[in-house]
């Protein structure tokens, strides 16, 4: 189901696999990890590990306002562009295109971008 | 006496008599309770009641988001145990206390004014047990009848004769600072609880220094500045002293960095204001004192360890500046978010 060496059609999950306000890690090789977010039945993606204190946002928590919420100190990004919004988090995490065909979910790791 | 458990982890400490919240407790145990500012504000406490009953004197602390009372989180430096309980709360090594937290009834031996606004505040441990702390570390000062508590850091150094040493700002309006000017007279007595904080000088750290302080931040900025000049394994580390107030009376600890040794070939002091408006005869920088260490050290601002203290506005700004324009590492960032 998934080439590991295909970055930029990276398999990540079923589409059903997440409730809204859910999210998964994922592991890519090389690369740092990234975490994949269902939102309003849309999927975002950004890095997973936070700007600020080294922790997995996969175990903070997501809200309908499109915030991840870091679980160790409450600093926020906005997971549409990984910009960072609340203190103590400065700087911004990088977004990944998603694509969801045929009931898969997709995303291309290739193009992270940090906002501007 | 309460029992406290942090499930998932087999970590279980009791709440004394003594012990004003959870956070403390588990803390003075020796347990590693995420933290930070100890007073409400930050939020890195926050743990989730799974058995028990608690009070909460303070359920609208400014670190509980709406987000945080819709689901139920609570924060372990402001709630008190009235029952055993199990909490799910973060812990980690990082946070464990280097020199264990004690709680003593500590005496006013001297008290002098520094500025039109800060008083230095001397106490004198009971017995002069050892005043065990790092420089840029804080304590919490409780009136014994209750009054408090606040989280001040101590100006002065670790010592053997008991003596822990703040530079308290009158807060406008400010319940306990104000009693402390107003009420405390030399022989008066208060509670200290402390040692606390992360913000404390990284000894072993090869870097030069880079102290930033705001207002009463001049307090922590002084121990660390101490700390390095006179610890003798710190002997090749510069000092680049930033301070800044609103006008020049603000301006203080010049006087007590230049009686350190090797002050002259090893601290760059340099002062700042903010409303040169109220001081036409000001010659030196004016302007926010982030932006000034900018201009100052702009490019080598990474080759730094940086200590930071003041007004939470200040440290914020403080910290984009060295993140953003400084690429200055996170782990090279050291500040308590309590001002």
């Amino acid at each position: 189901m998934n080439d590991a060496n295909d970055r930029k059609h990276f398999y990540v999950c079923k589409e059903d696999d997440l409730a809204d306000n859910e999210m998964v890690r994922i592991d890519p090789p090389d690369q740092p990890p990234v975490v994949v977010y269902k939102v309003g039945g849309n999927f975002f993606a950004t890095d997973n590990t936070c700007t600020h204190g080294e922790a997995s946002l996969a175990e903070g928590e997501v809200d309908d306002d499109f915030i991840i919420e870091c679980p160790f100190h409450g600093g926020t990004f906005d997971i549409r562009t990984g910009e960072a919004v609340d203190f103590p988090c400065v700087l911004p995490l990088k977004s990944y295109p998603v694509t969801v065909e045929g009931g898969c979910v997709y995303v291309n790791l290739d193009e992270g971008k940090a906002p501007a | 006496m309460p029992t406290i458990k942090i499930e998932g982890t087999g970590e279980q400490f009791e709440q004394t008599e003594s012990q004003d919240c959870i956070l403390r407790a588990g803390l003075t145990a020796g347990y590693g309770l995420a933290y930070e500012c100890n007073s409400g504000g930050c939020g890195t406490c926050k743990f989730q009641l799974i058995e028990g009953e608690i009070e909460e004197p303070w359920p609208t602390a400014p670190a509980l988001s709406a987000r945080d009372i819709k689901k139920g989180r609570k924060l372990a430096c402001q709630c008190k145990a009235k029952t055993d309980l199990v909490i799910k709360m973060r812990t980690d090594p990082e946070y464990a206390p280097i020199n264990l937290p004690a709680r003593f009834e500590a005496t006013l031996s001297s008290r002098r004014d520094v500025t039109s606004d800060i008083v230095e505040f001397c106490f004198q441990a009971p017995d002069s047990a050892d005043a065990k702390f790092l420089p840029g570390q804080y304590a919490m000062l409780t009136f014994p009848d209750g009054r408090g508590p606040r989280a001040y850091s101590m100006s002065n150094l670790p010592n053997g004769d008991g003596v822990w040493e703040f530079w308290i700002r009158r807060k406008p309006g400010g319940e306990v600072s104000g009693a402390l000017f107003d009420e405390l007279r030399v022989g008066g007595r208060i509670v200290v609880d402390g040692p606390y904080g992360h913000a404390y000088l990284r000894a072993e750290s090869e870097r030069d220094i880079l102290c930033i302080a705001g207002g009463s931040g001049i307090s922590p900025m002084l121990s660390i500045a101490r700390g390095v000049l006179m610890d003798p394994d710190m002997e090749g580390r510069q000092v680049h002293f930033y301070f800044g107030g609103r006008t020049p009376d603000d301006l203080c600890g010049l006087d007590e960095l230049k009686v350190l040794p090797g002050f002259q070939e090893r601290v760059h002091y340099h002062p700042a204001i903010s409303m040169p408006e109220e001081s036409p005869e000001w010659t030196g920088d004016t302007g926010f004192i982030h932006e000034i260490v900018e201009n100052q050290l702009g490019n080598e601002l990474s080759r730094f360890e940086c200590y930071l203290a003041g007004p939470p506005p200040m440290v914020q700004a403080t910290t984009k500046m060295l993140q953003l324009q400084g690429n200055v590492p996170t782990g090279q960032i050291h500040y308590d978010p309590f001002y």
